[in-house]
């Protein structure tokens, strides 16, 4: 039981929060706000790592560079996403973007000379050689962490997940606060409505899929230089469901939300490690490891039983129609 | 007066049924025009062509000469054309204020337009609430002022009496009647209440079958011997 009390691991705990939390809160503004059915949200964090890490090592581009044109190149990839996409039915679109997260997965798998295929972007470089995407970021990680006397590595990721996702929770906070926002609240309400008053619903729901593609571009990176390594395998579609869980369990329509379930769900998912005491010993590690998935189904599934509006929403916003 | 809406030839089918055939009306400036017919003549149909909800397979609308058939709704909207809907399409988890100040072309002081607008239908002790909290007959009254707030010079309205109770309908017709000599909108209205039709329109046209069968003033309508067979259904030889 020592990880329970150690600094380190919660810390470790939290950095995975933030960067779900910057992912999910894309998938609010798409579908809390403007009703859009996003299954293909890993898939814009894919691109977004990858548009950094091969700029980084093929390119030798500077992280701080490369980073952005990630963030830049994951939104591009929701706009052409979308063109095409966004002319259907919202759940053919949903159907649509779940089956575009795979082609991403799978491109990434194959095109091995680009991406480094199934090893991951340790075999971006040369043959033999182990390649490396995150030595700027380490030395910015030191240089955060001699100016703020913080010993761990981890704490310091920390503070700056966090303060990234704050920026960004406070950006859309305010972006949702303007007319535009207004506009997207009343397409998520009614797209002929909102047609027949003029708004081009399509531009909109363009501009939303863009946006939160870039978010979890942003996501993406951060994702990238806290593991220093990835693979396809790590944009799985279960890691999108993980961001709609967050949603839900935060409350749907609302931009604070999103952190307050992404720290549920984070704590919910380390801490499930930590039932290691009997029957359920009697299991192996790696299959205690599904568990939590288990006890987050579980707590969804409660969740909208007793409070479907999510922790924060409003309930008499749910009943209307 | 001088035609602001004319629609010509329209036809449009549904799996080879000619909801509207060849549809051919205009509507005056300034005036107030019913569109009355049996169930299934094609009035809905003809409006979501109008509106560009719909796309018509031949035929041509314009608006002020313009042609605006294969236009997207939203354009025709911003062109000066709204329309409502048979059921109210409330945006229910927004404030009835903000139900209409989305609606505002552009956004600069579009609550304070909102709330004077709310206030004219005396909905104004509402603007709070959420939108999903009205009864049926307040919903018509808030699609009503929403579809003013885009500014239209053309307004269809489609069954505007649809659903409210008998004392509000005094209270709609007269605000129907004041968007027309207040805001100088041109209205086109589908209604089933020919009681209503005859007493707020200027002309009436009369749709049975997809078709056009007559139109003019409702003493004129009221007297036509095609419109009386087919609201009646019978047949003179």
């Amino acid at each position: 039981m020592s990880a329970l009390a150690s600094g380190d691991f919660w810390a470790f705990v939290g950095v995975v929060a933030g960067i779900y939390t910057i992912l999910a809160l894309g998938l609010q503004l798409q579908f809390g706000f403007a009703g859009l059915l996003n299954f293909g949200q890993v898939a814009f964090m894919a691109i977004g790592a990858y548009t950094m890490a091969i700029l980084v090592v093929k390119e030798g581009w500077s992280t701080w560079l490369a980073a952005p044109l990630g963030v830049l190149v994951a939104g591009a990839a929701g706009l052409l996403l979308g063109l095409p996409a966004l002319r259907l039915r919202s759940d053919y679109f949903a159907i649509v973007t779940i089956a575009f997260s795979e082609i991403v997965r799978y491109v990434a798998t194959n095109q091995g000379s680009l991406t480094g295929g199934s090893q991951g972007t340790i075999a971006l470089g040369k043959v033999g050689e182990a390649a490396q995407y995150n030595g700027e970021w380490e030395r910015f990680q030191e240089r955060v962490q001699d100016w703020l006397g913080i010993a761990s590595k981890d704490v310091a990721m920390l503070l700056i997940v966090w303060a990234a996702a704050l920026v960004l929770l406070t950006l859309v906070w305010l972006a949702v606060r303007t007319p535009w926002g207004r506009v997207l609240r009343a397409i998520r309400e009614d797209e002929d409505a909102a047609a027949s008053l003029g708004k081009n619903v399509f531009a909109y729901k363009l501009q939303v899929l863009a946006i939160g593609s870039a978010l979890a571009g942003v996501a993406g990176c951060f994702y990238a230089w806290q593991f220093s390594f990835f693979s396809p395998d790590d944009f799985q579609p279960l890691l999108t469901f993980f961001a709609w869980m967050i949603v839900i369990l935060g409350g749907l329509g609302r931009v604070w939300t999103v952190p307050v379930g992404a720290a549920v769900f984070g704590f919910l998912f380390a801490g499930t490690r930590f039932l290691d005491f009997r029957p359920l010993s009697y299991l192996s590690g790696a299959d205690r490891a599904y568990l939590r998935l288990v006890v987050i189904g579980l707590v969804i599934i409660v969740l909208v039983l007793v409070r479907p509006q999510g922790l924060l929403g409003k309930r008499d916003e749910m009943v209307l129609e | 007066m001088s035609a602001q809406l004319e629609v010509q030839g329209l036809v449009r089918t549904f799996d080879g049924v000619r909801a509207v055939d060849e549809a051919t009306l205009d509507v005056q400036a300034g005036s107030i025009t019913g569109l009355i017919g049996p169930n299934g003549a094609g009035k809905s149909t003809l409006f979501n062509c109008v509106s560009g909800f719909l796309r018509p397979q031949s035929g041509r609308v314009t608006l002020d000469g313009k042609r605006i058939d294969r236009r997207a709704p939203h354009r025709i909207a911003r062109a000066g054309l709204v329309r409502t809907f048979q059921t109210p399409r409330t945006l229910a988890r927004m404030t009835v204020l903000e139900n209409v100040a989305v609606a505002a072309p552009r956004p600069r002081n579009a609550e304070a337009r909102a709330a004077k607008l709310l206030e004219l239908v005396r909905l104004g002790e509402h603007a709070d609430a959420l939108a999903g909290t009205l009864s049926g007959g307040q919903r018509k009254l808030l699609d009503l002022v929403r579809a003013l707030m885009v500014g239209p010079r053309v307004l269809l309205l489609d069954e505007p009496m649809a659903g409210v109770s008998p004392t509000l309908r005094v209270e709609l017709l007269d605000h129907i009647l004041a968007v027309r000599e207040r805001d100088g909108v041109t209205l086109l209205i589908v209604e089933h209440d020919l009681d209503f039709v005859m007493r707020a329109s200027d002309r009436v046209i009369v749709m049975n079958e997809g078709r056009v069968i007559a139109q003019g003033t409702p003493d004129q309508v009221r007297t036509d011997e095609r419109v009386v067979d087919a609201y009646l259904g019978a047949r003179h030889e």
